[in-house]
């Protein structure tokens, strides 16, 4: 366990698809010692950065799931948690937010503040978590890391302040100007790792001074102390590190770095800053719901003598079996301890605890407040929380959005067939936005996810990972149907055919309701339906919930009250009601008017301003809306929406109408009824008929 | 509430009334008030009751990025769908996302050429053809008679409403008509100037100019400052 909380720092390295993510990562891994020779993405030497741990990725050069890993910096502890950039991967983006208590924004020098940047820069902001920016590929032809940072301030509305300047850009990039110490660092040896400190250069000295007196500036915002000394002329570096570190906890700051990890320059600085200016666990507030006493809330405390509070953040399966990475909140926990999963009930021992170096693991005996380790053999899913046997509390939960698309799939051969399924269970595990269900009318495996990309990377692992090919049909969009006004109902359900018979009468409305998928209210005063048949009605109409009437896909939306009805001293019953609840969903459906609703997504495109054009054809082709347009400098953000029954094959087009220079992020928005000739093709589609039946 | 009468009842259309009918085609109207009064939702207002008429709306703005005007409309748009218990709101703000575009320009990257262009681009490109341009964040202070003379005569060759929003400055002096400087130095080019004041219980709107009638009309209006609604005093 380590001992000093103050010396560890919990961060993710967070960033859009090609800034340099992964490179960067590898580099802190190496200058940290953990790794003794470099590889690069999509590398020659066919290795692959260290990070990135699935073939998969590998082969993409994509970082999908976020590995944890360690290592040590003048005295501090880095658990570096990799996020993935890709927005289909959001989950898994938020999940590892969570359990961070700082990060670094990585930038491309060239491309600049990206619609992937925004998106993730959003989520850092949900979760209140402090960051730095790190300016990366100043090396390439184009970096520019002053409009970067101008950008990061209008776009994002950082305070982003600049720490350093370069030394010469694009292919003269040599080094960078420390605006604190006014020092000049340059990195030599064949891998940057040897920092050689100068006096700066004569021709930069003027341009230091000024942008180190616009930093001071800004930086003595959030110190009295250095606010003085900078009147006074007696400025240290110490006193503009607290400063800098006090405007960054509180996320009025942005202090930004900059650099080429490819070209080995100025990482280590960026490191130092990480231990500087980010959060140790005992800086940051976290809440539990104590669930003994009706979620109540509770700030856990890091000593180690208090109860043990953990989060399970992270599932995956490893050669030896599933492993689970915990960020512990308060407590230690021990080789040997029995703790319980607060969602099963269940008791937990630990067998054997794991400090993980992407998919290398270090044994340790004990882990505590702040650590971020992994268990191994212990059943449980992402997001479940693990505590003492004394205490019942659970990490407050994470919102999951319900999944916006579905594919059929089927297994290509016998092996196939047995496999199939024990990949589902771990990607289900793993993934609350992934979900797979056998369709009980087909018998067909249907998966479910967050976008086309999302559900592809499975189909891959599956036939990487497990062996497993399958075919796949064509994307289905998850409809839903929703009804659009208040309609009324009287429906007596009667039936004699020998026998005792059954008799039911309900009276009441129905009426669409706006947050949530079902409500019923009783609002029957005098007792016209006995109490024991209230939920028998409130039974049948759920039941007609999971398939509409109109294309068979389920209802949302859906208010019952029900006001008046009348029972039978020996034909009432509980089936009588629950089919009196049934027959009233059908009368009513039609009259209240049913909608077909689909998902529309918030499509950003990006790029340069002359394929604006371009970019508004793609959206309108596709029934999309134009939101808003944003120009800058010869580029152009189109932010539309856009329905995602019409996002497929969108890249593709994209990329052929804009050279490959555009790109574009997609993320779920909301659900919104269908267009009329939309509906008309989805019943004449998918129709059930039934909504025929209603109106006869 | 179904959305015509909604519509029929917004207090814009007494606003309309005092104005003569309107800001009118091919004129440009500036509102113009102290920093945080609320020119932007005063705006916002005027945008959403266009486009919810069916008529394509162009915003644009010099300060607020898209996602932030975005927040605006949807926040009115659900004050004023809930105060009016709006008949299927949805649909509703569908079709008025439908009628109106954002634009910003980041950065100081605006000109009124890029602003002409802008439209240029949207009719030939998106086929949306606006009927009303706003245009807020843009400094009056620094703007030369021939400027505002480029934003009328976009008004009239686009054959637009323009409405644009101007910064009052505290000392800075007022004319007889009460407008304040510098728009008054360019009150020949502007058909409609409306002021907006914190009087303490409420922002009031004033009208400083209607079109080229002697006399103007009194307006009891103001913004509500919770709901940011226009409502009748």
């Amino acid at each position: 366990m380590i001992s000093d909380l103050k010396r560890i720092r919990n961060i993710g390295i967070s960033a859009h698809i090609d800034s340099g993510k992964t490179t960067l990562t590898e580099r802190i891994l190496f200058y940290t010692k953990r790794i003794r020779v470099i590889h690069d993405v999509k590398g020659k030497d066919g290795v692959g950065a260290k990070m990135d741990s699935m073939e998969l990725e590998r082969e993409r050069g994509i970082t999908i799931q976020s590995a944890a890993t360690q290592c040590e910096w003048n005295d501090h502890f880095i658990n570096i948690i990799d996020t993935p950039g890709h927005v289909d991967f959001t989950i898994e983006v938020e999940r590892s937010l969570r359990v961070l208590d700082g990060a670094v924004l990585v930038l491309c020098a060239v491309a600049g503040v990206q619609s992937q940047s925004m998106t993730v820069d959003r989520q850092m902001r949900r979760y209140n978590v402090p960051r730095l920016a790190f300016i990366n590929k100043s090396d390439r032809t184009g970096a520019n890391p002053f409009r970067v940072a101008a950008q990061l301030r209008e776009k994002l509305k950082h305070n982003a302040v600049m720490m350093q300047i370069p030394i010469g850009l694009e292919s003269n990039h040599e080094g960078i100007i420390d605006l604190i110490e006014m020092k000049a660092h340059y990195f030599d040896g064949p891998n940057g790792e040897v920092r050689r400190v100068e006096e700066i250069p004569e021709a930069l000295r003027g341009a230091a001074e000024e942008k180190r007196a616009e930093m001071l500036d800004a930086v003595s915002m959030y110190s009295d102390e250095l606010m003085e000394a900078v009147l006074e002329e007696r400025v240290t570096p110490a006193l503009i590190h607290e400063a800098v570190r006090k405007g960054t906890l509180s996320l009025a700051l942005t202090p930004v770095f900059l650099g080429s990890a490819y070209k080995n320059k100025a990482v280590q600085p960026l490191l130092d800053a990480v231990t500087r200016y980010l959060p140790s666990p005992v800086e940051v507030t976290n809440e539990a719901l104590d669930i003994a006493k009706g979620e109540e809330k509770v700030k856990l405390s890091s000593s180690p003598e208090a109860p043990f509070v953990a989060l399970a953040f992270k599932l995956e399966d490893g050669r030896f079996g599933q492993l689970t990475y915990i960020r512990v909140y308060q407590g230690q926990v021990k080789k040997g301890d029995s703790i319980v999963n607060g969602r099963t009930g269940r008791d937990v021992r630990v067998g054997r605890l794991v400090r993980m170096h992407s998919d290398e693991m270090e044994d340790i005996d004990s882990a505590g407040a702040g650590d971020i380790v992994a268990l191994f053999g212990i059943d449980c899913v992402s997001g479940d929380t693990f505590t003492s046997p004394q205490i019942h509390y659970s990490m407050t939960s994470m919102h999951v959005p319900d999944p916006v698309i579905h594919l059929r799939i089927k297994a290509k051969d016998k092996k196939a067939q047995t496999n199939i399924g024990k990949a589902l269970q771990r990607f289900t595990k793993e993934d609350p936005t992934f979900r797979a269900r056998v369709d009980q009318e087909s018998g067909e495996t249907i998966i479910s996810g967050m976008g086309e990309l999302h559900l592809d990377v499975y189909v891959e692992r599956m036939k990487r990972e497990y062996g497993a090919e399958v075919e796949t049909g064509a994307p289905q969009v998850a409809y839903r149907e929703a009804i659009s006004r208040r309609a009324e109902f009287n429906h007596t359900h009667k039936k004699q055919t020998g026998g005792s018979g059954q008799f039911g009468r309900v009276a009441g409305y129905v009426e669409p309701l706006e947050d949530g998928d079902f409500e019923f209210v009783d609002e029957i005063y005098g007792g016209s339906i006995p109490k024991e048949f209230i939920g028998s009605v409130e039974k049948g109409f759920r039941s007609m919930l999971a398939k509409g009437r109109l294309i068979g896909f389920p209802v949302t939306g859906f208010r019952v009250v029900i006001n008046d009805g009348a029972a039978h001293s020996v034909d009432s019953s509980d089936n009588a009601f629950q089919a009196a609840g049934r027959g009233a969903f059908r009368a009513v459906y039609s009259a209240a008017k049913p909608q077909i609703l689909e998902p529309i997504m918030k499509v950003s495109v990006e790029g340069p301003l002359e394929f604006q054009g371009a970019f508004v054809r793609t959206v309108m082709q596709r029934r999309g809306i134009i939101i808003g347009t944003t120009e800058e400098e010869g580029f152009v953000r189109v932010d539309t929406e856009v329905p995602l029954s019409e996002m497929f094959g969108y890249s593709t087009d994209l990329r052929s109408s804009s050279q490959g220079k555009a790109e574009y992020t997609m993320e779920f928005s909301r659900y919104a009824p269908v267009p009329a000739e939309v509906h008309l093709e989805l019943v004449k589609k998918y129709g059930t008929g039934l909504i025929a039946d209603d109106e006869e | 509430m179904y959305q015509k009468e909604l519509n029929e009842r917004n207090p814009l259309r007494l606003f309309e009334h005092s104005i003569h009918g309107g800001l009118g085609l091919g004129n440009l109207g500036v509102i113009v008030a102290r920093h945080g009064t609320g020119k932007t939702a005063l705006l916002v207002g005027i945008a959403l009751d266009e486009a919810m008429r069916g008529r394509k709306t162009l915003h644009a703005s010099l300060d607020n990025t898209v996602d932030h005007l975005r927040e605006f409309y949807d926040e009115i748009f659900i004050d004023l769908a809930y105060s009016a218990r709006l008949e299927d709101p949805a649909a509703v703000r569908l079709e008025m996302e439908r009628n109106r575009i954002l634009h910003t320009y980041a950065g100081k990257s605006f000109t009124i050429h890029k602003l002409r262009h802008s439209i240029n681009f949207l009719k030939e490109y998106a086929h949306f053809d606006p009927v009303c341009v706003i245009l807020e964040g843009f400094d009056f202070e620094r703007a030369t008679t021939e400027d505002v003379e480029a934003f009328r005569q976009l008004a009239v060759d686009f054959n637009v409403e323009m409405w644009m929003s101007a910064v009052r400055h505290r000392d800075l002096p007022v004319d007889s008509h009460g407008i304040p400087e510098p728009l008054s130095k360019f009150a020949s080019a502007i058909s409609v100037i409306v002021q907006m004041k914190d009087e303490g219980n409420g922002v009031q709107l004033s009208i400083l100019k209607d079109h080229e009638n002697p006399e103007v009309t009194k307006v009891e209006l103001a913004l509500d400052p919770s709901t940011m609604l226009l409502v009748k005093k």
